[in-house]
């Protein structure tokens, strides 16, 4: 790939990105967030579009317009979200919109998915059994082996071991050799340096929009991984952090939930924000959501302002002052076809109720307090929550818990999908909340974001936490280890 | 904020699209167009029908109106709060009838009688509600339950007509206080009622809000099972009102009491522009749905079109409908 | 689900077809006599078709409400064109209700909309085109002719009529077609997992438009034969027959969701019910209590399926909910 630039508005996502990948090799596509490879990677698979710049496969000029295109010329793309029907078996979702002939038999089937189910390392399984009754890593192999029966050259990898156990990674790691044995190539996008050097042959490092020449993985170490990584950000993002602490709002104690390895414990104090850093499958979002009482607790306690937190539900914790915001606002953050009025009063219903009526004075006291507290602007309350900008919509998201009076506010990625100028907003906002008595918690794979935000920060890897310290403590290059590749695990000194 | 970040943000922001009414603007639209339509069909059935602008023949629309807009601003409720159709409506009100004729009949009386039918179809609408909001299918659910209440119907009767035998009832169902049937009268308020609910309580706003996106509506604390289980209870008192209704008027009940109920509301709510989605839409839509409908189906009746075509009208009616939402509602996106 | 899970899910089916079987045949001898079997499998032939049909867009994560419309239109259709032959008369009414089938499987396969919705438009306006091309009566076919129409009602191989003879030929091939073509394996992904099954690269049209014209072809089929049989139709007639096939799927283990279940569950499903209901009509109730019956037994059905849900939730499992 030659010259490739994309622009998304006025943000340049890639700029004149040379690319570069041989037969037979592992290549690791390596970079934070929003620097630019998975929007390389969406290019390849036909996803999206190049602004400019071509594309050459096996010497030959392509056009990659479509996902279709993209898998005739023998690119596969497998992504986080699988695309397995949990009710077919193995052996028919590899033959799904390829096999074209007409009778599908067991049999015959089984017969033609063998030895892709071997190459990929399910040479044990039965191939008339229901794919939904397989782990997820095995869900992905499948995938994988459906891929490869349609002959894909090249595989593009986005994080495959993201959620996967110690075990299955090995699996795939293992699968990954044997394809480049096989004269396959294997773009394999990871934030683990670790797998970095156990699997790729050579890395190509994004940062900002523009990718460093590839260098084989003998002639590099950590460190210099580490140094490439770490890139410049405007500081004057961040607001000042203030020392003003209250009492210990919340305490965890020894917990556990699905996606924690080791028990977590720590104190939050009023007026502290938390930063949970941490990659996919690190579980730091994991954390969050324990507290919050979405995932269920297997072990530990959390105690709220002295008290056991036992919510059984989400809506008890909320009762009890906890808010909790999401990932993944269009989801469940925001009510898109609703005003921003609307929104902003949702969780707050009883505080704006009188004698079972909605008292629309009050309504518009609040929603304007919330919204002058979050700068958006008032000609926006009469709009649909869906047609706001992304920075917007997050606001709303955010701020509509203010309503609540809560205690502690929990988040997952504060700022996904939001740009540049509005995270700088959202940030403030953040810090004046803190500012005001509240305890924040969030999670963000977004180092910078932790650093500049945060007062302490609890780093994350696979599911164990590295260290809890106050953030003086940690520089971009330490905490970038402790989340991609840390020496050792443990839990450190509280703040 | 004065840096060049937080101005060149507010340009960002004063690009992105700032339709200040984009939410009321569907249901502007579907309002306005509702009364346009009506407008039209009164000024063309005034023109080509010589029977359409008489007095009983506007006294039986407004009544038929009245009774499709009941159980329409019942079901706008379903709707709104994301669980599509109750499939029950018409047999709950027929078995409404019957209980009440059944009730007269043994000489209840008439405060007891109402009481206790009313009490009855709310309690059907919400076992029904009760199924839907733990999970359960609404449409299968009303469905199963339509066949019950019709079996019940025929149970209490005993498949014939029970005669109700008391001239208060027949008010009721005939009477027309300053000129107007009760029915309407009925129909006038409970629009009222039901906009008012809907817009300005607490319950109100949380069917709307679990209707829009029942994951953030839980999310945000609220009870989303509530919604659904009020909804269908607030069909059942109109299917109530409707039955005892209907029974007065005719002196008597059986349980084939009425039919095409079920057709003309679904179509009030299709026509009058309510979302199927969930979310979006007031009883008000659906009352002008069914005013339409109505309109419609006495001029098609006036014009001598069989049962048969203006099924076919109503049924192209509602396809249409909701193809062309949909289309809209894509084309937003 | 696993095979082996699969297999036992079915086994308890048809173990709770065999004892509501057993509790009716207990009090009545119809139930074991040649005769009473055969009426039994007679009684099932109208619910089993459209069932079959309407199960196929189930498992593809749709549904068509329609079917006892289109099963009232064929038959008019079909007893009008007797005097084309009894064979000629019922294919030409079935092949008019496929064809329908298709293209409402076209316009919701390339519109997107929900099919739930469409269908009951359908529903109306069929039923409307049944009253108008029967002119508001009940047809039936002309007297001197009625002898005609005695082959339908032949017994053969003893406890088999034409009739129970294509129910079973219809299962059977339905059966086939969705479990070993690749055109029936798509209905399943579509139904298991639209996206999933969209990102693999499944067409979305193909599988939609092939159960819609199962569905009407299968509702026609059963409309003109039975209309056939009884040597009149009326345009009024089969609205029971939606609640029954519904049952009769969710009794035999097709989800609601999609991609679940298959024929033989359906056919369990069937006899299921058709046992319950007979049993309840033989042991004196009148008519109208069967399709009470067929509601109640429904309710139960979808409640034992909410069940282990609830059970679950009221468990200390927290959710958000």
């Amino acid at each position: 790939m030659r010259g490739i630039a994309k622009h998304y508005g006025s943000v340049a996502a890639l700029q004149g990105v040379d690319f570069t990948l041989a037969r037979g090799e592992v290549m690791a596509l390596l970079g934070e967030n929003g620097a630019g490879k998975s929007t390389l990677v969406k290019i390849l698979a036909g996803l999206e579009r190049p602004d400019s710049g071509t594309i050459e496969l096996g010497g030959h000029p392509v056009k990659l317009r479509s996902p279709g295109q993209s898998l005739q010329a023998g690119v596969a793309y497998v992504t986080q979200e699988l695309s397995i029907v949990g009710a077919l078996s193995v052996a028919e979702n590899i033959c799904l919109g390829g096999d074209s002939r007409a009778i599908w038999t067991a049999k015959r089937l089984a017969d033609q998915v063998r030895p892709h189910l071997a190459l990929v390392g399910l040479g044990e399984v039965d191939p008339a059994m229901p794919a939904g009754a397989l782990s997820l890593a095995q869900q992905q192999l499948v995938e994988i082996a459906r891929l490869l029966s349609r002959n894909a050259r090249i595989l593009i990898l986005d994080e495959p071991t993201a959620a996967l156990s110690d075990a299955e990674i090995e699996k795939v790691k293992a699968v990954v050799r044997r394809l480049a044995e096989e004269g396959r190539s294997v773009i394999y996008v990871t934030h683990r340096l670790g797998e970095v050097f156990e699997i790729a042959d050579r890395v190509t490092i994004f940062r900002n929009g523009r990718s460093f020449p590839p260098v084989r993985v003998q002639d590099i170490d950590i460190d210099a991984l580490i140094e490439h990584l770490l890139g410049r950000r405007l500081d004057q993002m961040f607001p000042a952090r203030s020392g003003n602490r209250g009492e210990i709002v919340l305490s965890a104690r020894d917990l556990i939930a699905p996606g924690l390895a080791t028990p977590v414990s720590f104190d939050l104090r009023a007026g502290e924000m938390l930063g949970l850093a941490g990659q996919l499958g690190s579980g730091a979002a994991a954390l969050v959501r324990a507290i919050a009482g979405v995932l269920p607790r297997e072990r530990g306690t959390v105690l709220l302002r002295g008290r056991a937190l036992r919510p059984d539900s989400l809506r008890e914790a909320i009762a009890h002052g906890i808010a909790y915001c999401s990932d993944d606002r269009k989801r469940d953050g925001i009510f898109a076809v609703r005003r921003v009025v609307e929104n902003l009063t949702a969780p707050s219903l009883s505080r704006i109720t009188v004698g079972g009526l909605l008292s629309r004075q009050r309504e518009r006291d609040i929603a304007r307090r919330l919204a002058s507290f979050f700068e958006i602007a008032a000609g926006r309350f009469a709009s649909q929550a869906g047609k706001l900008s992304g920075g917007n919509q997050q606001k709303v998201a955010l701020g509509k818990w203010l309503g609540t009076e809560p205690a502690v506010l929990l988040v997952e990625e504060p700022t996904r999908g939001v740009d540049v100028g509005a995270r700088a907003e959202i940030y403030r906002h953040l810090r004046a909340l803190a500012d005001r008595g509240l305890a924040i918690v969030f999670a963000s794979s977004d180092n910078q974001e932790v650093l500049g935000l945060a007062d302490s920060v609890a780093s994350f890897f696979r599911g164990r936490i590295v260290r809890i310290v106050p953030t003086e403590q940690l520089d971009e290059a330490a905490l970038l280890r402790d989340v991609t590749h840390p020496a050792a695990l443990g839990v450190g000194a509280e703040p | 904020m004065t840096t060049p970040v937080a101005d060149a943000i507010r340009h960002l922001d004063a690009a992105a699209p700032t339709d200040a009414r984009a939410v009321s603007r569907r249901r502007r639209i579907a309002i306005g167009a509702m009364l346009v339509a009506i407008a039209v069909l009164v000024g063309v059935a005034g023109a080509t029908t010589p029977s359409f602008l008489t007095f009983d023949n506007l006294l039986v629309v407004i009544r038929n109106a009245s009774i499709t807009g009941i159980v329409a601003l019942g079901m706008s409720f379903v709707t709104i709060s994301g669980n599509l159709f109750a499939l029950s409506a018409e047999e709950l009100a027929i078995l409404a009838a019957c209980v009440f004729a059944w009730l007269m009949h043994a000489g209840f009386g008439l405060a007891p009688s109402l009481g206790a039918t009313l009490l009855m179809t709310a309690a059907g609408g919400a076992v029904q509600g009760a199924i839907i909001a733990v999970g359960a299918d609404p449409i299968i659910t009303t469905l199963a339950f339509g066949a019950l209440f019709r079996g019940l119907a025929s149970l209490v009767t005993g498949n014939q007509n029970i005669e109700l035998g008391s001239r208060a009832a027949v008010w009721i169902g005939t009477g027309r206080p300053l000129g107007v049937p009760t029915q309407s009268w009925a129909f006038i308020l409970l629009t009222l009622a039901a906009w008012f609910a809907l817009d300005r309580t607490r319950f109100g706003r949380q069917v709307v809000l679990t209707g829009a996106n029942r994951a953030a509506a839980a999310a945000s604390g609220l009870r989303v099972g509530q919604a659904a289980l009020v909804g269908v209870t607030l069909l059942g008192i109109g299917c109530g009102l409707v039955g005892i209704s209907a029974a007065s008027q005719f002196g008597l009940a059986a349980a084939n009491l009425f039919g095409g109920l079920d057709i003309d509301v679904v179509a009030a709510i299709l026509v009058g522009g309510i979302a199927l989605a969930g979310g979006q839409g007031s009883p008000i839509q659906a009352a002008l749905g069914a005013t339409f409908i109505a309109l419609m189906q006495n001029f098609m009746l006036l014009h001598d079109l069989s049962t048969g075509v203006r099924m076919v009208v109503v049924g192209c009616l509602v396809a249409a409908a909701t193809c062309a939402f949909h289309v809209m509602q894509q084309r937003r996106a | 689900m696993s095979r082996r899970a699969a297999l036992r899910d079915l086994g308890v089916r048809a173990a709770f077809m065999l004892a509501v079987y057993l509790a009716f045949a207990w009090r009545l001898p119809s139930y074991y006599s040649v005769n009473g079997i055969a009426a039994l499998l007679d009684g099932a032939v109208l619910t089993g078709l459209v069932a079959a049909g309407i199960g196929a867009t189930m498992l593809a994560g749709e549904f068509d409400l329609s079917v006892g419309s289109l099963a009232a239109v064929a038959g008019v259709i079909a007893i009008k064109l007797f005097g084309l032959g009894l064979v000629p008369a019922i294919v030409v009414a079935t092949a008019a209700s496929a064809a329908f089938g298709a293209l409402q499987g076209l316009v919701i396969g390339v519109l997107g909309i929900n099919s739930l919705v469409f269908t009951i438009g359908t529903l109306i306006g069929l039923r409307g085109v049944a009253l108008i091309v029967a002119q508001q009566n009940t047809v039936t076919v002309p007297i001197d002719q009625l002898a005609d129409t005695d082959a339908i009602s032949l017994r053969l191989l003893g406890v088999f009529s034409p009739l129970s003879l294509i129910l079973l030929a219809v299962l059977v091939l339905v059966g086939l077609f969705l479990g070993y073509t690749r055109w029936g394996r798509e209905i399943y992904a579509i139904g298991g997992g639209r996206n999933e099954a969209r990102a693999a690269g499944v067409p979305l049209l193909r599988p939609i438009v092939i159960a819609f014209t199962l569905s009407a072809g299968l509702a026609g089929l059963a409309g003109a034969l039975l209309s056939m049989r009884s040597g009149s139709a009326s345009p009024l007639g089969f609205d029971t027959v939606l609640l029954a096939a519904v049952t009769t799927c969710l009794i035999g283990g097709i989800a609601l969701s999609g991609g679940r279940g298959n024929v033989l569950g359906i056919a369990v499903g069937l006899f299921t019910l058709r046992f319950f209901i007979t049993g309840v009509a033989s042991l004196g109730a009148p008519y109208w209590l069967q399709n009470l019956a067929t509601g109640g037994l429904l309710i139960l059905v979808i409640a034992v399926q909410l069940l282990p849900g609830l059970l679950r939730r009221a468990g200390t499992q927290p959710s958000a909910a």
